[in-house]
């Protein structure tokens, strides 16, 4: 079967996930088709605005209302300026739908490399408990890998892409293979010394970071020069993205071929071999229709997307997806609850100001319910906070030479942090395909009935009450802090919808990231997530991604020989 | 309407499989994502005495001091440019009625065109608009003075001039002397 394939492998997205597995894929020795829905950004020289200006930039970086009205009314939520809306997804062309009250913030890619070019970078391992918790306290379904099956994984991808932190040695925050960390800076130094003096168990640690600290001449890649431009896409390769790191790696095999503007719509299905047997896929700039077909399929088209590509996969007239023996497919979507944040005043250290800016500042670790202890706090889980300290410029009021003059002032010290929470996996947590409404390529738009419940709501009340005590008792004044609705999908986390399990009634993927109801189908972005854990969930997409596609490529050897 | 017919046709055809919409999709692809417009403003925002009057004041904001001011930085052009095409239109309305009030208040007090009018004359207009010592003054000043401060400090003599601009830092020091540095940094 093999020779009639011009490719071994499709993988379907190009972001974290996507990128890897085309890389891991080409490595190994397979040829493979990466198709994506976005149009091509070549690394450097598609970065149309890296290192510029403000004065240099459409509209001086602002995006105009009425443009955000009419195509970026979701984006927005995202982080869009004019120097990075290429890679942002336009609204207006790609719509979705939710219910009244049942608003869902869907902020997706535009371009081949996904979110990879405009994500957060922050980059940690899932604890040993991330993986127990659910088992433990009876909460949907038990994740069938351990901790101990991806730490090797998370090895591999950290030495690879480079990520910058400091060894803490925390049982419920594992170390990366760190790069040396981004430095704090005075009040932060200040801060953390008496944060944890008077919260024991508590800490204030450097953020993490796909930003590399140190060189990688063989990928051709400098470290990070501290411009805080990150979205605009780096020349430097300084920070994790498909086009910098894992996409001139699969080209360099000379076995990957590479397909942008290829909007998947659903896969093909052998219901009596039980496998995919092709992809298909519009132009999205010339509307034709194609379908390709290789032994092996990686969906990595995002969480979300590739639970619309899973659900629209099914027999003529059915609304049940080939893939849905489970009938859990589209349950159990989850994304961060982040919209609490607290800031004050840090005394004194006046005579220091920061050169650069850097990409990430300081992380607070989670310190609620760890490993199996209840703090009878009301909720389940818990949340860490991500901040950092600045002198911001003052803001003087009035106007004229006194006005300019003060203007060249730093204000004193300045510390803000926003929580990022655990969401439960609930299973009327779903999404499904719109029964009438179609896309521009004939694809029903999906729907959301996505929500916070009351545990998340507690867990944020929480974060903001113990995030003012501890700034507070660290001796900030002016100490406010703030919360703003909290609609799911803000936070860019979403996961879930195809999660894993051992068991195929109650699972869409098993151990492997692999369908159970196609041998040939991994899905390894969020959409296999079986619980969300409070900390950021690239980096751990990644070390799934390449070993499910070590155990993909030992099966595709063994079926071929 | 001509939307609801296009969805309906993509329905339609979505039912009778993937090649019938080959066409639709090319017609859909025409709706480009959005390009933002950086050439001469599209529609002219003020009459020549409010424009006249907006550029004096906006140098008030900010003057020519041991830098350039406003004016020099190109904060008029921003002002233009920002109302006629990177707002919404409604943002002109509280800009034109303010300037048109400061002109009044002018020809009153001083008998002559607020952009002629003196520096201390022009500081005492706006003035009188920020202590909101006539109807929307207030209103008209904290939204003025915020156009020529975003003006100014995004221009490129804002940037480079009045404040230090530091495009590749290359380093971190969160411990940086602040008696080593003159300006605060841009960027």
């Amino acid at each position: 079967m093999a020779s009639t394939n011009r490719f071994d492998a499709i993988v379907i997205g190009s972001g974290v996930s996507g990128g890897f597995a085309a890389k891991e894929l080409t490595e190994k020795g397979l040829k493979v088709l990466m198709l994506d829905r976005g149009h091509m950004v070549e690394h450097q020289e598609g970065y149309t605005y890296d290192g510029k200006p403000a004065f240099e930039l459409p509209a001086r970086g602002t995006v105009p209302p009425q443009v955000v009205a009419s195509d970026y009314f979701i984006a927005k939520y995202g982080y869009v300026s004019t120097s990075n809306l290429q890679f942002y997804n336009d609204d207006r062309l790609n719509p979705y739908a939710f219910d009244e009250g049942k608003e869902f913030r869907w902020i997706r890619p535009a371009a081949v490399g996904g979110k990879s070019l405009i994500w957060g970078r922050w980059s940690f391992r899932w604890s040993p408990d991330d993986f127990e918790a659910n088992k433990r306290e009876g909460v949907a379904s038990d994740w069938p890998i351990r901790y101990e099956d991806l730490a090797p994984w998370y090895s591999y991808v950290e030495k690879y892409i480079g990520v910058s932190g400091s060894r803490e040695n925390l049982p419920y925050l594992p170390d990366s293979e760190f790069m040396p960390p981004m430095p704090m800076n005075v009040a932060e130094k200040w801060m953390k010394g008496r944060l944890e003096a008077n919260f024991p168990g508590r800490k204030l640690i450097h953020a993490r970071l796909s930003n590399i600290t140190e060189d990688k001449p063989d990928q051709n890649r400098t470290k990070c020069q501290f411009r805080n431009q990150c979205s605009n896409g780096c020349s430097f390769g300084a920070y994790f993205s498909t086009q910098a790191v894992t996409l001139p790696a699969a080209r360099s095999t000379g076995r990957l071929t590479l397909q942008s503007n290829a909007v998947v719509t659903n896969l093909d299905y052998d219901p009596a071999a039980k496998r995919v047997t092709g992809v298909r896929y519009v132009d999205a700039k010339t509307g034709q229709a194609q379908t390709v077909q290789a032994n092996l399929v990686f969906l990595c088209a995002s969480t979300i997307g590739s639970v619309q590509i899973l659900m629209n996969s099914r027999p003529s007239g059915s609304e049940r997806s080939y893939f849905d023996t489970s009938g859990t497919l589209g349950r159990y979507v989850m994304d961060h609850i982040f919209r609490v944040n607290v800031s004050g005043d840090i005394p004194g250290m006046d005579e220091y100001i920061e050169y650069g800016r850097r990409p990430g500042q300081v992380y607070i670790p989670r310190f609620r319910n760890m490993a199996g202890t209840d703090d009878r706090v009301g909720f389940k889980r818990g949340y860490g906070y991500q901040g950092g300290a600045h002198r911001p410029v003052a803001e003087p009021v009035g106007f004229g030479a006194s006005m300019k003059n003060a203007m060249r002032r730093y204000d004193g010290w300045k510390f803000s942090m926003g929580a990022f929470g655990e969401c439960l996996p609930y299973e009327d947590n779903r999404v499904s395909l719109h029964p009438s409404k179609v896309d521009r390529f004939g694809v029903p738009l999906l729907r959301f009935d996505v929500s916070f419940r009351d545990n998340e709501l507690k867990m944020m009340a929480d974060a903001r009450e113990q995030g003012e005590k501890m700034l507070r008792g660290a001796g900030l004044t002016n100490v406010t802090s703030s919360e703003e609705k909290h609609v799911p999908g803000d936070a860019i986390h979403e996961m879930g919808g195809a999660r894993m399990g051992r068991d195929p009634r109650s699972s869409v993927l098993n151990s492997w990231s692999q369908a159970h109801d196609a041998s040939n189908l991994y899905v390894t972005d969020g959409a296999q997530m079986a619980s969300a854990a409070c900390v950021n969930p690239s980096l751990t997409f990644m070390a799934l991604t390449t070993r499910a596609a070590d155990h993909a490529a030992r099966n595709f050897r063994a079926t071929a020989a | 309407m001509i939307i609801d017919r296009r969805s309906a046709l993509i329905g339609v055809a979505a039912m009778f499989g993937s090649n019938l919409f080959t066409p639709i999709a090319r017609a859909a692809a025409r709706d480009a994502q959005p390009i933002i417009d950086t050439g001469k403003p599209s529609v002219p925002v003020f009459t020549p005495v409010q424009h006249a009057t907006m550029v004096a004041l906006s140098e008030r904001v900010i003057p020519t001091t041991d830098t350039p001011g406003a004016i020099a930085a190109g904060v008029p052009d921003y002002i233009d440019k920002l109302l006629a095409d990177w707002s919404l239109p409604e943002e002109r309305i509280p800009i034109v009625a303010g300037l048109d009030a400061v002109e009044a208040r002018s020809k009153g007090d001083y008998k002559i065109s607020a952009a002629r009018a003196t520096v201390a004359q022009q500081d005492a207009l706006l003035t009188a608009a920020m202590e909101d010592r006539f109807t929307g003054g207030a209103d008209f000043f904290d939204k003025f003075r915020q156009l020529v401060i975003t003006g100014y400090y995004t221009s490129e003599i804002g940037m480079t001039q009045e404040r230090e601009y530091l495009p590749v830092p290359a380093e971190y020091d969160g411990a940086f002397l602040y008696s080593k540095i003159n300006k605060v940094y841009s960027a």
